[in-house]
């Protein structure tokens, strides 16, 4: 409910339908009843937080529970943020339109490095004091999670607990934790103490760290009797782990306007340069009724006219074959197209081929990320040039006649062959084409290349590696536009700048903090939008706090040093990421898990099970 | 070969759209109204080409920001049922800023409609407006900014729109102002209340965006309510 003064300023905005609230499947409960208010926020605008799966997850978890109510809390746009702040209103969540400090807890969901300053923003806006330790009361307590949680220490002097890992479990107990407390009317420290006892909860001012003389870490002291290492949270069974029956329905067109089934958690692939590969392991896979079953009630629930099946390789789903022809059966029939996300090359069959081309046809996306076979060995991309000529010559006869490649800049042991290999690789994508007979007549071929620059990563083989530097990037930018010859092949490719930034945060430690708090005091924010991004402010920032990217970002680490993640422990042993490193560096692939157990350790928080060996 | 026709009615529902219902666009909605018939289980038709979509048609698109209680949209029922329960159902499916008020065989085509009454209220007006705009509204020019195009250059063309303006009544309510007005409306001619508004505030300290603006009915060029 939108309170009469907000109203006015939404006439003067633009998309004024971000700020209603009021959507179908959008829980409002009397405030009266509840003894926990949680405000879910997102840390970018309206349109990519009601994209997040994760939210509509936790939402529903939460809304579950009789004794709490969840509601949503955006970014708002530069133009609304600009009234509110003129006519004295503060950031407010959707479905009461209470603002941010009537809550208990306010939780955020932490995606990229590049929305830190929307998280001070939103919590400034809303009447909260940015600070932790200026937040003295037991509530509101501000929590985190997302994948960025794997190294948060950058965020610590902001947020009192990070929550590693899945949250479905994690925010039942840390909800049920704070009622308690509510109601014995603790202090936020006897909170927190109890806090850092459940697994999954970190909380970073009971560790104490110290620095030596050169910047890296002496030493992580645990106090208050929390746990030397932070284990992730996982949900161990995924047919049986919460999901929702229903989606909000927004007014206005979002990024992902519909129905996503969840298929499985963690990859088998082992990409060395993936993240999400190594923190979201063991693998977990759901059952096709289970996915189906959720999906049509989602479906009953909404409206939604496209299904889309979502996970970090859906074609390596073990039952991909049953369950789409279960979907198809009722969703064809209801006019309802079915849509699969992160498909490889390698393992894109006739039969999926077929099936696919029974549904409204999008574009083609294969992501060989690297342009020779040495560096695509060095990564452990195990797919081969010829694996993605077939898959192409398939696609061209099936009809389609634009392809997205997608590829990455800046791996480490990359040479200025590799970069020239991307365009040869495009390039015989295009020879591809014409040289098929069975090609769509009358019409020309379209490759896409979209080049990412490589930002190493906690909790991969590469996160000792020293980022590329940003002139060396933008050299091999110019070497790939001058090697591209054919104008069917458009290149397009990152800012370098932002993804210094992204590096900086992604390995940085709790340092960070009081550059973070200048570059938002400076005006920071929407860092991940071209039109709001300034790196000009950050370098003033990082300059005042006396501290400097290339320490953080192009810097080779010792495999001996203490890294600011070591407080965390996601399964995943150290070990095994300095093997795959040197495997790296030697151009020598590890086979994927179903062929072959590599040993990563992540089946140790599931008991030792992992879907991937049946 | 006779053309068969593959559905069984052709309908139109009427609604209001009210509220906070007045920030959601046109498209926005047509969206909305496609994905609650769908909840509701309606019959609707749906094209045939390589994209089916429901097929859908909106007498006249709504301005964002506008309220309105006359709102309808074409649809093709595969099957005949009974109109009054398929109100109610679509009316469970929809958000409660969108209400369902008829749903009916229709007796005029869209083209038909030629005036729309707006009532439009000044919410702060300044003296000024209270002064003037009963005057402004009676003088035989009423001049407003209309964007326009000279080829491909966007210009602002001033208009007289005053031979647009059906009629016109001013009132004062709790120190509002508002005026009940019947303007052009249709396919050929559309005048945006907006514009008047322009007008009216123009050489005042009267905000133009502190006003609310009620869309009340649709009429026919006899001034027959449009249905």
């Amino acid at each position: 409910m939108v309170k009469k003064e907000v109203e006015k300023l939404l006439k003067k905005v633009q998309k004024p339908a971000r700020y209603t609230g009021g959507e179908l499947n959008s829980v409002v409960k009397n405030k009266e009843d509840v003894k926990l208010r949680y405000a879910f926020c997102f840390p970018d605008n309206y349109e990519i937080g009601m994209s997040h799966l994760g939210m509509k997850i936790l939402y529903s978890v939460v809304n579950e529970r009789q004794d709490a109510w969840c509601e949503r809390v955006f970014a708002p746009w530069d133009d609304m943020e600009a009234l509110m702040r003129e006519n004295n209103v503060k950031l407010y969540a959707l479905e009461s339109g209470d603002s941010l400090d009537e809550f208990d807890l306010i939780g955020f969901s932490l995606q990229y490095e590049l929305s830190y300053t929307n998280v001070l923003n939103m919590l400034d806006l809303g009447g909260v004091p940015v600070l932790k330790k200026d937040r003295n009361s037991l509530t509101p307590i501000v929590i985190a999670g997302g994948p960025c949680a794997c190294n948060a220490e950058p965020m610590s002097d902001f947020i009192d607990i990070f929550l590693p890992g899945e949250g479905e479990e994690v925010t039942n107990d840390l909800v049920d934790l704070l009622i308690k407390h509510k109601e014995m009317g603790s202090t936020k420290l006897e909170f927190l103490r109890e806090a850092a006892q459940i697994q999954g909860v970190y909380v970073p001012e009971f560790y104490n760290v110290e620095y030596n003389e050169d910047g890296t870490i002496k030493s992580i002291e645990n106090t208050e009797n929390a746990p030397a290492q932070v284990k992730k949270r996982i949900v161990s069974d995924l047919d049986n782990a919460h999901y929702p029956k229903d989606f909000i329905v927004p007014f206005i067109d979002v990024v992902q306007d519909r129905i996503v089934g969840e298929v499985f958690r963690g990859c088998t692939r082992g990409c060395r340069f993936c993240q999400a590969c190594f923190i979201t392991r063991p693998i977990r896979e759901k059952s096709p009724e289970v996915i189906n079953e959720q999906c049509r009630s989602i479906s009953d629930a909404t409206g939604y006219d496209e299904i889309s099946l979502c996970s970090l390789s859906t074609s390596d789903y073990t039952k991909i074959e049953e369950l789409i022809p279960m979907l198809f059966d009722w969703a064809l029939k209801e006019n309802i197209n079915v849509s699969l996300t992160s498909l490889r090359v390698d393992n894109f069959s006739d039969e999926l081929m077929e099936e696919l081309k029974k549904v409204r046809r999008s574009g083609l996306t294969f992501a060989p990320e690297a342009g020779t076979q040495r560096l695509r060995d060095a990564i452990n991309k195990n797919v081969t040039e010829e694996e993605v000529l077939r898959t192409a010559l398939k696609a061209f006869d099936g009809g389609w006649t634009s392809v997205k490649l997608y590829f990455m800049m800046g791996l480490p042991t990359e040479t200025l062959d590799d970069i020239k290999g991307i365009a040869d690789l495009a390039q015989k994508v295009v020879d591809t084409f014409y040289r098929n007979p069975n090609r769509e007549k009358g019409k020309g071929v379209q490759v896409s290349v979209s080049c990412a620059s490589f930002v190493p990563k906690p909790f991969t083989p590469f996160q000792w590696e020293p980022q590329d530097t940003p002139e060396s990037l933008t050299e091999k930018q110019k070497h790939l536009l001058s090697s591209t010859t054919s104008r069917k092949i458009t290149i397009s490719y990152h800012q370098s700048e932002t993804s210094v930034l992204e590096g900086v945060f992604a390995r940085g430690d709790r340092r960070l903090g009081k550059v973070i708090y200048k570059a938002w005091q400076k005006g920071c924010k929407f860092d991940a939008w071209d039109e709001f991004f300034d790196f000009s402010k950050w370098s003033e920032a990082f300059q005042e706090c006396g501290l400097t990217t290339e320490f953080y970002a192009n810097r080779r680490r010792e495999y001996d040093e203490i890294l600011p993640w070591d407080v965390m422990d996601y399964g995943i042993r150290k070990e095994f990421l300095i093997e795959e490193n040197k495997k790296a560096h030697q151009s020598v692939t590890t086979p994927q898990c179903r062929i072959k157990c590599a040993a990563c350790g992540a089946n140790k928080l599931n008991g030792g099970k992992c879907d991937a060996r049946s | 070969m006779p053309e068969v026709k593959k559905w069984a009615m052709d309908v139109r529902m009427s609604f209001q759209k009210t509220g906070m219902a007045k920030f959601i666009s046109h498209l926005d909605t047509v969206r909305l109204i496609t994905r609650s018939m769908k909840r509701a289980c309606v019959p609707i038709w749906f094209t045939e080409g390589f994209n089916p979509h429901a097929f859908l048609t909106f007498a006249m698109p709504l301005s964002l920001g506008f309220e309105s209680y006359c709102e309808t949209v074409d649809f093709r029922l595969m099957e005949e049922v009974d109109l009054e329960e398929l109100k109610v159902r679509l009316n469970n499916a929809l958000p409660v800023d969108i209400t369902v008020k008829e749903i009916y065989v229709p007796t005029m085509s869209p083209n038909d409609i030629r005036w729309a009454e707006y009532k439009i209220i000044f919410n702060n007006p300044d003296n000024v407006l209270l002064n003037t705009a009963e005057t402004k509204l009676s003088s035989d020019e009423i001049i407003v900014e209309k964007k326009a195009k000279q080829g491909r250059k966007k210009v602002n063309k001033e208009v007289n729109i005053k031979e647009h303006i059906k009629s016109f009544q001013l009132s004062e309510e709790n120190g509002k102002l508002i005026l009940n007005t019947v303007l052009s409306s249709g396919t050929s001619i559309n005048i945006n209340p907006m514009l008047l508004i322009g007008a009216l505030t123009k050489g005042t300290e009267t905000d133009e965006q502190d006003v609310d603006i009620i869309k009340i009915q649709s009429y026919t060029e006899s001034m027959e309510v449009f249905r």
